[in-house]
């Protein structure tokens, strides 16, 4: 249905989907559009506005005590470590990859925490506004929201660098293994990251390939040797976005 | 809506960031009203239970969305249980018992609410006077679809009109109360 040009018509949907008598399809499909149009977006909200008073009316009736049990016991699981790794990926495909701001400070750590880089010219040695062209991820434990690796490549380097940030990350007896979380498709295993503050991983191919298409990047706790699979089975202990610097 | 200082704006920007504890009072000043929309929709208390668990981890996880300038806080958050009662009642199973139920007389009752503002008082007399400017027909169909979360066809159904013309008093209906808001009468 297009609602370019046509106000009484956009004007109606906004009302009778603030009134709840849009139904259906028709209501899935309105609440897409809400998302990708902001004048559309600002006029549903205005008709719920306008007939928010209308909740005035119904008396408060206090829930049971047991329902804010239940919200706190998902709180909690939410903080908890998760035991798969498809929990996570919800979990910050939620929160939205694209965090520019954050993307900012996380460039900014890494700038500050890692003065020198073997395969590029040191950060410390350039000037503010200058960083190599370099992929970037800072892995963080989801529970504490602390960063736990940082992960770099030179766009035409075949390598990885991992500098363990957090050394508690490392389990004894356990493999911790690296994986690229492509846009689409299953994550792809970038190998086992060694114990220490820091690991060279070999890419299959330049970083400009490897991870070209690659939003993120992620940790799971697996057998020695890595996972038996070829997906992650273990527990994903820290995840992040992984960005282009150039 | 309000020029009055609102905690509840406050409450929610602390949520975003991840306060548990200033969720935990955006729960208690708003779950009593917000539990008895979702028993007026749902009727049943354990279906009101089941949604606004889920609908309070959507607030908790999309905090950050709320935007001040586009709605109230309460109005947000009413939207997210009202949608996922609407939700709710579409799906086939759903067998919503009759409305003069025990649960109606329950929420008719006055319960204990957080002192409201002098501005949102008056915003509820206004829409009142609104609504009673409407035709009767007209009014007792936005009033069930408000309240109730009745369909066009339920709502068909329950007056014993055709869908058409039920169709056409709420979309009137909605006309006439929002040039009566604007104070171009009705």
């Amino acid at each position: 249905m297009k609602l370019a040009g046509r106000p009484e018509l956009t004007e109606r949907l906004c009302a009778e989907y603030a009134l709840g008598t849009l139904r259906g399809r028709a209501r899935a499909r309105f609440t897409r559009r809400l998302r990708e149009d902001a004048a559309l977006a600002r006029a549903a909200a205005g008709w719920e506005q306008r007939l928010a008073p209308l909740l005035e009316a119904v008396a408060p009736v206090a829930p049971p005590p047991r329902l804010w049990r239940r919200i706190e016991e998902r709180l909690a699981e939410r903080r908890a470590p998760a035991p798969g790794l498809w929990r996570y990926l919800a979990f910050w495909r939620g929160l939205g990859l694209a965090a520019s701001g954050a993307t900012a400070v996380l460039l900014a750590t890494v700038v500050l925490l890692w003065p020198q880089r073997a395969p590029e010219p040191a950060v410390a040695q350039l000037p503010a506004s200058e960083v190599p062209a370099v992929y970037l991820a800072v892995l963080t434990d989801p529970a504490t929201r602390r960063p736990a690796l940082v992960v770099s490549a030179g766009r035409s380097a075949a390598q990885l660098a991992v500098k363990t940030l957090d050394p508690a990350i490392h389990v004894a007896g356990r493999s911790l293994e690296l994986w690229a979380l492509p846009a689409q498709g299953a994550p792809r295993s970038l190998g086992l990251v060694a114990p220490g503050e820091k690991a060279v991983l070999a890419l299959a191919a330049a970083a400009d390939r490897a991870l070209e298409d690659v939003p993120a990047l992620a940790v799971s706790l697996e057998p020695p040797g890595g996972s038996p699979t070829g997906a992650p089975t273990g527990p994903v202990l820290a995840s992040g976005p992984c960005v282009k610097y150039w | 809506m309000s020029g009055a200082p609102e905690p509840l704006a406050a409450l929610l920007a602390a949520t975003a960031r991840g306060e548990q504890a200033a969720f935990a009072r955006l729960y208690r000043l708003t779950a009593p009203k917000l539990f008895a929309v979702a028993l007026r929709m749902l009727r049943r208390e354990d279906w009101a239970e089941e949604v606004l668990q889920e609908c309070y981890m959507r607030i908790w996880d999309h905090a950050r969305d709320y935007r001040e300038g586009l709605s109230a806080p309460m109005t947000w958050m009413a939207s997210i249980v009202r949608n996922r009662c609407l939700d709710w009642l579409r799906r086939p199973a759903v067998e919503v018992a009759d409305a003069e139920g025990e649960v109606a007389a329950a929420t008719a009752a006055p319960g204990p609410g957080p002192a409201e503002g002098l501005d949102r008082v008056q915003a509820a007399r206004r829409i009142n006077e609104c609504l009673q400017a409407l035709e009767a027909k007209q009014r007792q169909a936005i009033v069930l679809a408000f309240y109730e979360g009745r369909s066009h066809s339920e709502l068909a159904a329950h007056l014993r009109e055709p869908l058409g013309t039920v169709k056409t008093w709420v979309r009137r209906g909605l006309l006439r109360l929002r040039a009566c808001l604007e104070g171009a009468g009705a």
